[in-house]
């Protein structure tokens, strides 16, 4: 099912870039790239690795494995409007609603067959506890080895040497397990990959950081998230490069992602991953956009190619989703001010616990920096849940606050 | 209402390394999820994470806490890590967060003897001694007498006491100094004669993570059972006997020992994806089990995401289960009696 519908996708986009002459918006080549990462993992022709979130996707790339985080296909079934039935099949067999849908969908889709069998799995401690679980579930459902990386809270040499050790080992692992020998040159490559999209990835943040934002609410939606997936790439590269330059294009040409920008918002953790009214209501209505989405940032330095465990593991360390909220609070307000953003969205996905769990903390840390918070109560991955007009009054609520708030500034 | 202990660090998780926090000349105060203070956790942390953490922030919340040096956080999952803010929020004061690995190989055991190595420095500063290979023997001989008083009562010759008299015990004894403790556990031998060798009850195994005091356990038993043996967070995991020649003793010994000791379903070996079900079936079987409950603190993912494949081994291999999710008072097990009562009429 999800196989077809990722061939039926790459071949629709490639018929219409075809249909254009050639030409094609940066949004349409990252679809193409996430269609043909889904054909990849489902054609049955490429050894699949199933992941946590903050696995090393560029030095998994760079042996050869497709590599995914398993709540991909939680965002898939969400937006193909397919979750609702694949979660009956995980609560069918006793997985608790309290559980995090991302997961929830994961565990059905297993259950259903409508995963690719791995050859192995790589589980990350961070982000959640919940996405270990699912992980270990997957490894004994499919019979197949799992390697579980602890990623330390802190980024102290010994910490990062650590992580780094582990990486090391899961190398061994990796290529033990699927018979992939181990090229030094191949990650090098890769790594070198990745410093260029980094680079390019920096300048995209810059631009789109400006007044008025060059990005619509759903230019960068899960943006980094999805690209991490790519990292290591010779595609990753090119897809940043074109983003970078639209965004020049459109910064010179004086274009805003949103015509007549009034209001800048930072949207907290993930999107909704269903089809969801929010976004265009928030631009046709009150002239708002999502400027900046949590992980769409850099904050990780370049990594040396030569000898690379270090640096990525340093990054695995960094993601804002480690560590004690302070340090994700910090990494917010600095979105926050950088992006001179006016309001904050954060999707409390029901059964997260990791970033939904922090709600008041972040709320408050936020207002710190005089920017208020619309916590929505959302499943983000089932849409059965999902009432549109309690979403509109909260929205239009928060909207009128922002509003009022501004004028009372500059009447001040 | 809270009395001043002074000398005393907090704890919230069953991983704390006691051995370590005695070795510093702390006394570890456990601080249990109980509290007639208000609910007011819910400010600072959302509606989804586990009552445990919650009603520790809301002691917090109320100052319902005895005077403490400092508290010890684990990074044992999501909740606690959360709590451990928002408590560095709400309370402040001396706060540390130890890193905890999820499996016991090589590596991980450095590293965890590593933040141990941390957490002796940390609890130093907080006036505690210097942890010297001679101070964490005796912390770790100190454990053990523990461990080893209270692995007697489970034993209690020639037939057992009640698992709430056990449970009891294990409550005092993480709220006390050592002492104390083992005058409690002395006192529970010499005080009590509750046989039950006789009694047909059926025999049911326990397990999951945080069950709250002996009446958890007295209300299970009220309704029939007689708890052979349990395996959660509050009982037999707090307590763990380390095994080690004096000459062994080291961070390292004591990181070993805690990684691979007793586990809940937070901790696992990747070689044995889902262990903790095929574990579990075999402490039900060990302890001459007809039965077993689960119970498990609302919203735990650790469990809510082992369960389903426990239930199935547990089906399949015809030992009968009844999972149960509580809000840590005993006033949920209470609501549970029902369902209790015609489990162990199933069993009979
Ligand atoms: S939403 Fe939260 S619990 Fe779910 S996968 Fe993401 S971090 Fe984990
Ligand atoms: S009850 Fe579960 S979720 Fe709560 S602190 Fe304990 S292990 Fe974590």
């Amino acid at each position: 099912m999800l196989g077809q519908y990722f061939e039926s996708l790459e071949s629709g986009i490639l018929s219409s870039i075809e249909k254009d002459g050639g030409k094609a918006s940066p949004r349409k080549l990252y679809a193409l790239e996430i269609a043909r990462l889904g054909r990849r993992l489902y054609d049955g022709g490429h050894k699949v690795a199933w992941c946590g979130v903050a696995a090393p996707f560029d030095l998994l790339n760079a042996m050869g494995l497709t590599s995914c985080f398993v709540e991909f296909v939680g965002a898939m079934l969400a937006s193909t409007g397919m979750a609702g039935n694949i979660i009956e099949q995980a609560d069918h067999w006793g997985y608790s609603s309290d559980a995090c849908s991302y997961h929830r969908s994961v565990t059905g889709a297993a259950l259903a067959g409508l995963m690719p069998v791995p050859e192995i799995l790589v589980g990350t401690t961070c982000p959640c506890t919940g996405g270990l679980g699912v992980i270990e579930n997957l490894a004994r459902h499919f019979g197949k080895p799992l390697f579980v990386l602890n990623i330390p809270q802190n980024d102290t040499v010994e910490d990062v040497r650590y992580l780094a050790d582990q990486l090391r080992d899961l190398v061994g692992f990796a290529s033990g397990h699927t018979g992939i020998p181990f090229d030094q040159e191949r990650l090098t490559r890769a790594i070198e990959n990745t410093n260029a999209a980094r680079e390019l990835f920096v300048e995209i943040f810059d631009l789109a950081s400006r007044v008025p934002s060059p990005a619509s609410s759903k230019d960068l939606n899960n943006f980094m998230i999805s690209l991490a997936l790519l990292l290591g790439t010779r595609e990753c590269v090119d897809l940043a490069r074109a983003f970078k330059d639209e965004f020049a294009r459109r910064v010179e040409t004086g274009s805003a992602g949103v015509k007549g920008e009034e209001i800048r918002l930072l949207w907290i953790q993930n999107r909704i991953q269903f089809k969801n009214p929010i976004e265009k209501m928030l631009e046709d209505e009150f002239r708002a956009c999502i400027v900046i989405d949590e992980l769409n940032d850099i904050y990780w330095d370049p990594i040396d190619p030569d000898d690379p465990f270090e640096g990525i593991a340093r990054r695995c360390i960094l993601i804002p989703f480690n560590g004690p909220s302070s340090r994700r609070i910090e990494h917010l307000k600095k979105l926050a001010l950088t992006y001179r953003v006016h309001g904050a969205i954060n999707p409390c996905n029901w059964g997260c616990r990791q970033g939904t769990g922090m709600r008041g903390l972040i709320e408050a840390g936020l207002r710190e920096v005089g920017v208020p918070v619309l916590n929505l109560e959302v499943d983000c991955v089932d849409d059965r849940k999902f009432t549109e007009g309690q979403f509109r009054t909260r929205i239009e609520a928060f909207m009128e606050m922002i509003g009022s708030n501004r004028s009372s500034r500059r009447d001040s | 209402m809270s009395r001043p202990i002074p000398g005393h660090v907090g704890y919230a998780c069953s991983y704390t390394p006691l051995a370590l926090v005695l070795a510093s000349g702390f006394t570890p105060y456990r601080v249990l999820p109980v509290t007639s203070g208000p609910d007011q956790a819910g400010l600072h942390l959302h509606d989804n994470l586990c009552p445990h953490v919650k009603r520790i922030l809301d002691r917090a919340l109320a100052g319902d806490l005895p005077d403490m040096a400092g508290m010890i956080f684990m990074n044992s999952c999501d909740p606690m890590r959360r709590l451990a803010d928002a408590w560095t929020k709400v309370k402040g004061g001396n706060v540390a967060m130890v890193d905890l690995p999820v499996n016991g190989l090589s590596r991980s055991v450095d590293f965890f003897a590593r933040e141990l190595g941390r957490l002796a420095g940390i609890l130093e500063s907080w006036g505690g001694d210097p942890v010297t290979p001679k101070r964490l023997a005796s912390g770790i001989a100190a454990t053990n007498e523990i461990a080893n008083a209270l692995a007697g009562l489970e034993n209690h010759p020639p037939c057992g006491l009640g698992g709430s008299v056990i449970y009891e015990a294990y409550t005092a004894c993480a709220t006390s100094p050592p002492a104390e403790a083992l005058a409690f556990v002395k006192g529970i031998v010499g005080s009590r004669s509750t046989s039950m060798a006789d009694s047909d009850a059926p025999k049911v195994f326990v397990f999951g993570n945080v069950l709250v005091g002996s009446e958890a356990i007295n209300l299970i038993e009220a309704c029939g059972a007689r708890v052979a043996l349990e395996d959660t967070c509050m009982g037999s995991r707090m307590f763990r006997r380390m095994e080690m020649a004096e000459g062994e003793v080291s961070f390292t010994a004591l990181a070993r020992a805690i990684l691979s000791g007793k586990a809940c379903a937070r901790t696992f070996d990747p070689a044995r994806p889902g262990g903790i079900a095929l574990d579990m079936l075999e402490a039900a079987r060990g302890c001459g089990a007809r039965g077993a409950i689960c119970h498990t603190a609302k919203f735990c993912d650790p469990y809510l995401s082992r369960l389903p494949h426990i239930r199935e081994v547990f089906r399949k291999e015809g030992m009968p289960l009844l999972v149960l999710e509580g809000d840590c008072t005993a006033r949920s097990i209470g609501q549970h009696s029902t369902r209790i009562e015609a489990f162990l009429e199933m069993l009979r």
